[in-house]
C-alpha cells in the first residue's frame, strides 16, 4: 500500500531506519523494511510534490494500514 | 484412458518401489516421471566483457517481459478456477517484476560490475530475501519465498531452459514442492499428475490440484530422491499410493482400477440426488468444506447439503492483514450464504495463528500451543466485532451458522457470547436486519474441549470435531515432522474415545455433532464415524457422492457394534485390522477398490 501510494507522486521517497535506507517505491524494499517492525522510521521526500506525497503517506501510517499493530 | 506404450510392452526397468503420500485430488495416473528439481538451478559467478553489456541488458529485459507474461497467464487461470481472491499472491509477484528500484540494482550489477545477468539477479534478490528470512517471522518468510519464485522465474527465462510450462506433456511431475502457480502452468501443458515431497492437503496447492482435477499426492517424503526422470509411476490420488516402476501385474491392476475409477465416477452420479441414509434408516447430513467462491457451483454438482465448513482465513491471508473491511467481508459471506440455499452455511470465524499477522515481537516458540483461533479473536475484539457484523448482516440471505475454532474452555464460549450479544444490540440499534436465531457451535479440536464436551454442549447449539488438530494434540504429534509422522493416527483408540465422548455429550443435550477434518473425507473411516454416532460429515464436495454410496450400504446397528470394538482396541493398528476384517466381511465394491 505504501508503494502504491508513493508511486502516484513524482517526488523521490525514501524510508530510513537505523541508517538503513530503502526506496519507498520499491515493493521488495518495503517488504524487507517490514521485517523490522516496531522501529522508528524516517520518511524522506524529495521533489516538486513532496508535501502532498508526505501528507498522503503520513495519513496511511496514522491509519495503521488497517492492520493490527 | 490408454497406457503408455513402454508400460504395456517393455519389461519394467527395475524393481517396484512403493511410497506413501497423502492423496489430495482423487484419480489414478499412470505415466513416465519428470523430476522437476527447482533447487538444481545453480548460478555461478560469471563476468561478461564490456562489449557484451548491451546485449546482456537486453537479455535481462526480455526475461522480465516473458516472466510477466507467465504470471499474467497464471492470474487468468487462477481467476477462472478459484475466483479473484486467490490471485493476490501472483499479482504481488507481478509488482515485484516491476520494482524499478530493484531492477535498477540488477541493471547496475550488469553494466558496471560486468556481472552475467542470471548471477546479477540471484545476487541482488538473495540479498533482499535474506533480510526477510532473518526476520524469523513466518508471514515474512513466506513472502521471501515469493521473491524466490520471481527470482527463479527470471533465471529460468534467462536460460531459455525447459520452462516450468515447457515440461513434457503426459508426464507425472515429481518435485520437492510446487506452488499453486506451477500446478496451473503444468496442467495447461497437459501433465498427468503431481507428486510432492512436502505439503499438506489443506495447502493452496492442494486445493488448486483438486480444483483442476489433477491426481496429486503431497507429503510423499523422499519421492524426489527415489524417482528418476523416465521411471514409470502410478499415482493413486484415492489411497495416496505412489508406485515406482510397477511390475506388469501391478500396472495391469491399476489400469483396471483406472478405468474402474472412471466408471465409478459415472456410477456415483446416481448417488448425488439420494439422501445419505443407512439401510436401517439413520440419516447422516453430508456437507461441503469450501474456501473459494468458484467452488460454490460444486455444491449442486456433488449433492452437498449446504456448507459445513467455510474457512474465512483465505480472505484475510490474501489481503495480508487483519483489517479486511466489514463491507468486503459482508459481500463474500452473503454470496456463500445465498448460494448454500436451505441447508445453509457454517461460517468458521477467523482461525489464524497470531504469528501469521503480527510483528516479530510476537513471535511464538510454539505456535501450535499458542495464540490461535478464538484466543486471538477474544484478545482483538475490534477485529472480532467487524467480523461478526459482516457475518450477521449476511445472515439475511439464508441460513447461517457460526463456528468457533480452537475452543479450550467453556469460559471462551461465554466470553464470545458477550461480544456476540453486544454486536447484535449494536445492529438492532442501527436498525440493521439479521437472523435472530443463528446457531452457534464450537469446534472440538483440543482434548480439553472433548473432555468437557458435556459442559460446552450445554452452552452451544452444535459441536464440530476437527479431527486433524484433535489427533495432533491428543497424540502430541506434529504430522509435518517426518521423525514422528507415523504416530499421527486418526484411528487411534484415544482419538476415537474422545470422539465418542463428544458425541455422547452432544446427544445428551439434544445437540448434533459433525466431523469436518480430513478423516471425514476418507471413505474407509465412514463405518467407524457413523458407528460412533456422528450426525454430519463435512468434506471437499468431490468426496460426497462416494460417502453417500457407502452410508447407503451400511447398517447403523452393525457399524455401532464395529465402533464399540474399535474403542476397546489397543492401538491404531488393531483398529485398522478390525476395520479390514469388517470390510472383508462386507464386500462392497467401492471399499474393495479403495483397499487395493
Amino acid at each position: 500500500m505504501i508503494v502504491r501510494t508513493a508511486s502516484k507522486f513524482k517526488a523521490d521517497f525514501f524510508i530510513e531506519k537505523d541508517g538503513y535506507e530503502i526506496n519507498g517505491k520499491s515493493i521488495i524494499g518495503v517488504m524487507t523494511l517490514a521485517a523490522e517492525q516496531g522501529a522508528e522510521l524516517v520518511l524522506v521526500m524529495d521533489g516538486e510534490d513532496e508535501q502532498e506525497a508526505l501528507d498522503a503517506l503520513v495519513g496511511l501510517f496514522e491509519d495503521g494500514f488497517g492492520e493490527v499493530v | 484412458m490408454s497406457l503408455p506404450e513402454n508400460v504395456i510392452n517393455g519389461a519394467p526397468p527395475s524393481r517396484e518401489v512403493r511410497l506413501r503420500g497423502c492423496g489430495v485430488a482423487p484419480g489414478i495416473s499412470i505415466g513416465p516421471a519428470y523430476v522437476y528439481a527447482r533447487a538444481s538451478i545453480t548460478v555461478e559467478e560469471q563476468s561478461i566483457r564490456p562489449e557484451d553489456v548491451a546485449s546482456e541488458l537486453e537479455r535481462f529485459e526480455g526475461a522480465l517481459v516473458r516472466s510477466e507474461r507467465d504470471l499474467k497467464k497464471v492470474v487468468a487461470v487462477a481467476n477462472e478456477r478459484l475466483g479473484d481472491e486467490s490471485v493476490a499472491v501472483f499479482e504481488a509477484q507481478i509488482l515485484m517484476l516491476k520494482d524499478e528500484a530493484v531492477l535498477d540494482e540488477i541493471r547496475t550489477m550488469i553494466s558496471s560490475r560486468m556481472m552475467k545477468s542470471d548471477y546479477a539477479v540471484r545476487f541482488v534478490l538473495t540479498k533482499h530475501r535474506q533480510r526477510l528470512e532473518a526476520s524469523g517471522n513466518e508471514y515474512l518468510q513466506e513472502r521471501s519465498s515469493d521473491i524466490r519464485d520471481v527470482e527463479e522465474r527470471i533465471i529460468t527465462h534467462l536460460r531459455r531452459n525447459k520452462l516450468l510450462s515447457a515440461i513434457d506433456p503426459h508426464t507425472i511431475v515429481v518435485a520437492e514442492n510446487l506452488t499453486a502457480a506451477d500446478v496451473i502452468l503444468f496442467s495447461r501443458r497437459g501433465i498427468l499428475g503431481c507428486v510432492m515431497d512436502y505439503g499438506g492437503s489443506t495447502s493452496h496447492v492442494s486445493i488448486m490440484a483438486r480444483a483442476l482435477g489433477l491426481p496429486t499426492l503431497v507429503g510423499a517424503h523422499s519421492a524426489t530422491q527415489s524417482v528418476r526422470t523416465g521411471d514409470t509411476l502410478i499415482v493413486d490420488g484415492l489411497s495416496g499410493a505412489l508406485i515406482i516402476n510397477p511390475t506388469r501385474e501391478t500396472t495391469e491392476r491399476y489400469g483396471r482400477l483406472q478405468s474402474r475409477y472412471t466408471q465409478i465416477l459415472e456410477e456415483q452420479k446416481e448417488y448425488v440426488p439420494l439422501p445419505a441414509e443407512t439401510i436401517d434408516g439413520r440419516r447422516i447430513a453430508l456437507r461441503a468444506n469450501l474456501e473459494f467462491k468458484s467452488e460454490l457451483e460444486l455444491l449442486d454438482e456433488y449433492g452437498a447439503e449446504g456448507i459445513g465448513l467455510f474457512r474465512t482465513e483465505m480472505l484475510f491471508l490474501t489481503e495480508g492483514r487483519l483489517g479486511v473491511s466489514e463491507e468486503d467481508q459482508y459481500k463474500i459471506y452473503s454470496r456463500f450464504v445465498e448460494a448454500s440455499g436451505d441447508h445453509g452455511t457454517t461460517i468458521r470465524v477467523l482461525d489464524l495463528g497470531g504469528d501469521k499477522l503480527l510483528p516479530v515481537a510476537h513471535r511464538e516458540h510454539n505456535p501450535f500451543l499458542g495464540w490461535r483461533g478464538i484466543r486471538v479473536l477474544l484478545d482483538k475484539q475490534d477485529i472480532l466485532r467487524t467480523h461478526l457484523r459482516a457475518i450477521l448482516r449476511a445472515s439475511v440471505y439464508g441460513k447461517l451458522r457460526i463456528l468457533l475454532p480452537m475452543v479450550t474452555t467453556l469460559e471462551e464460549v461465554k466470553r464470545f457470547r458477550v461480544v456476540y450479544n453486544s454486536v447484535c444490540d449494536e445492529l438492532r440499534a442501527e436498525g440493521i436486519a439479521f437472523d435472530e436465531a443463528i446457531r452457534i457451535g464450537a469446534m472440538i479440536e483440543i482434548p480439553s474441549a472433548a473432555l468437557t464436551a458435556d459442559q460446552i454442549a450445554a452452552e452451544v447449539d452444535f459441536l464440530s470435531v476437527g479431527t486433524n488438530d484433535l489427533t495432533q494434540y491428543v497424540l502430541a504429534v506434529d504430522r509435518g515432522n517426518d521423525l514422528v509422522a507415523e504416530l499421527y493416527q486418526e484411528l487411534h483408540p484415544a482419538v476415537l474415545r474422545l470422539l465418542r465422548m463428544t458425541v455422547d455429550a452432544a446427544h445428551a443435550h439434544g445437540k448434533t455433532v459433525s466431523v469436518c477434518g480430513e478423516m471425514a473425507a476418507d471413505s474407509r473411516n465412514v463405518p467407524i464415524l457413523v458407528g460412533l454416532g456422528v450426525d454430519e460429515l463435512s468434506a471437499s464436495p468431490v468426496y460426497l457422492p462416494q460417502l453417500t454410496r457407502i452410508i447407503r450400504s451400511i447398517e447403523y446397528t452393525d457399524v455401532s457394534d464395529l465402533a464399540d470394538r474399535a474403542l476397546n482396541s489397543s492401538d491404531a493398528e488393531a483398529v485398522r485390522c478390525l476395520l479390514d476384517d469388517w470390510l472383508k466381511s462386507h464386500p462392497y465394491d467401492l471399499l474393495h477398490i479403495l483397499d487395493s
